[in-house]
């Protein structure tokens, strides 16, 4: 059994899907499915590291992070209504946590990489906390397929840029995403959008990729252009299309945008 | 009168007789190597080694003690498979990035010694404690080889004692779990050699 729970194929992929399964279906009927993308998260993790909190490393401040975006989100869930005002105030706040998480790694680097790369992970993380909760709240499908593809092109550019560990984190994220969407395709209904599950694709992935790029060799740019992976999402699909059509439109554009962050990060990876 | 000034200065000298027994070292960064081997896949021993140490250390012969410091910058860790080729990255690379030794985080391990045991006239075990990846815990080297005297390289100009030492310890401990149990083994061996010169 050991040895099973220590493949990284079970580590990052067989686990985290089937707790999001088990958890969408289980939590769906309390309009609390959202939530399953960070327990799978949270299930890798402590199998892959361990759910360790000292010393408070950059990556254990990601997992922090990736846990408290889904309470931020639950807050919006039931006390607030998505805003403008609402939204921009995540976003920084995930900047300010990409900041919080990396800025003493980042601040010891040469010339002007600190500003570049800290500038990088904040604008990052900020677009993706904004955008997700103003236009990917709402909507369970293209939510879940942009973070299936967020999740996939973060952990495979990581795996590129030197960080299995990152890349196997990344994996998770879009395992747990096909968790989730996976009841919404097979059902045909749309589950319950929601900002609890927005927030914590959009930290997350977002927080994974800035790691890579922090403690291993992700560059900068690649950062960004993931950070523009939900954007796939919102691309128009038929509207009167079954469930499991909209969802595989929906991952398609994504996947396309993520894809050329993985091409941006194999290149790269040929300069010694 | 006089009799009582010599008892005087003797007094005073005493303890910086004593003092004059501890003898200072400072590490020789270009022959002092730590190397370290783990197992792979369990079929064979994997080796590396860091490029940069530094340090010092103090003995005492008189009083059998001493003291060891020694920084090893991480980032120089190599194990020789620095060419990418066809790959997106070398297996050091990979060593630098967060799954082993996050050199950008922790650019720098440290052991510091607690207790200098000796074996006749020479240190035997240094016990002391290893700090990796912000985790400190205690860790025990062995002085396998030891000598001390003057250095050919300078006509006995410089003094130096240098040696090996061993000691090894579960790289879990420190939270370094990439890998565990099967892909990349816990315990890992230590090697080093080292040099001081007298200063």
């Amino acid at each position: 059994m050991q040895d099973l729970l220590a493949n990284p194929a079970v580590q990052g992929g067989v686990a985290p899907l089937a707790i999001a399964l088990v958890l969408s279906l289980a939590l769906r009927p309390l309009k609390l499915e959202g939530l399953s993308l960070i327990a799978a998260f949270a299930g890798s993790v402590y199998l892959v590291s361990g759910l360790d909190f000292t010393p408070l490393t950059s990556t254990r401040k990601v997992v922090v992070l990736a846990l408290a975006a889904p309470v931020v989100g639950l807050l919006v869930d039931f006390a607030f209504k998505p805003t403008k005002i609402g939204a921009a105030l995540i976003a920084m706040a995930a900047a300010g946590g990409a900041l919080w998480a990396f800025w003493p790694v980042l601040a010891h680097k040469p010339d002007n990489l600190p500003w570049l790369l800290g500038g990088s992970a904040a604008l990052a993380l900020a677009f993706l906390g904004g955008f997700a909760l103003l236009q990917l709240a709402a909507d369970s499908v293209r939510a879940g397929a942009a973070a299936l593809a967020l999740g996939l092109g973060a952990g495979i550019s990581s795996v590129l840029s030197a960080s299995v560990l990152y890349g196997t984190y990344g994996i998770a994220l879009a395992a747990g995403a096909g968790g989730y969407l996976l009841p919404q395709m097979i059902m045909g209904r749309k589950g319950q959008g929601s900002a609890s599950f927005a927030l914590s694709f959009a930290v997350t992935g977002g927080l994974i990729a800035a790691g890579a790029m922090t403690l291993a060799q992700l560059p900068w740019y690649c950062v960004l252009v993931l950070a523009v992976v939900p954007v796939g999402a919102m691309l128009p699909v038929p509207r009167n299309a079954p469930v499991w059509l909209q969802a595989v439109i929906a991952s398609i554009y994504s996947f396309v945008i993520a894809g050329a962050a993985c091409a941006l990060a194999w290149p790269s990876s040929q300069q010694t | 009168m006089f009799k009582s000034s010599i008892v005087g200065v003797a007094a005073l000298a005493l303890p910086l007789a004593a003092a004059a027994q501890v003898e200072n070292y400072a590490i020789d960064p270009t022959h002092t190597v730590p190397y370290f081997e783990v197992d792979h896949l369990g079929f064979a021993t994997m080796r590396g080694r860091f490029d940069r140490a530094s340090g010092k250390f103090s003995i005492d012969h008189a009083a059998k003690s001493g003291s060891l410091e020694i920084v090893v910058e991480t980032n120089t860790v190599s194990t020789g498979d620095n060419d990418r080729g066809s790959r997106p990255r070398t297996r050091d690379e990979h060593l630098k990035s967060a799954d082993f030794f996050n050199t950008a985080e922790f650019p720098q391990m440290t052991f510091k010694s607690t207790s200098v045991h000796f074996a006749g006239d020479n240190p035997d075990t240094v016990q002391g404690n290893l700090t990796l990846l912000g985790v400190t815990k205690p860790l025990t080297l062995k002085i396998v080889r030891w000598k001390c005297g003057p250095d050919i390289r300078t006509q006995g100009k410089r003094y130096q004692c240098g040696g090996n030492a061993t000691g090894s310890f579960k790289r879990s401990d420190f939270g370094m779990k990439y890998g565990l149990p099967t892909a990349i083994g816990d315990e890992v061996n230590l090697w080093m050699s080292f040099y001081g010169f007298r200063q």
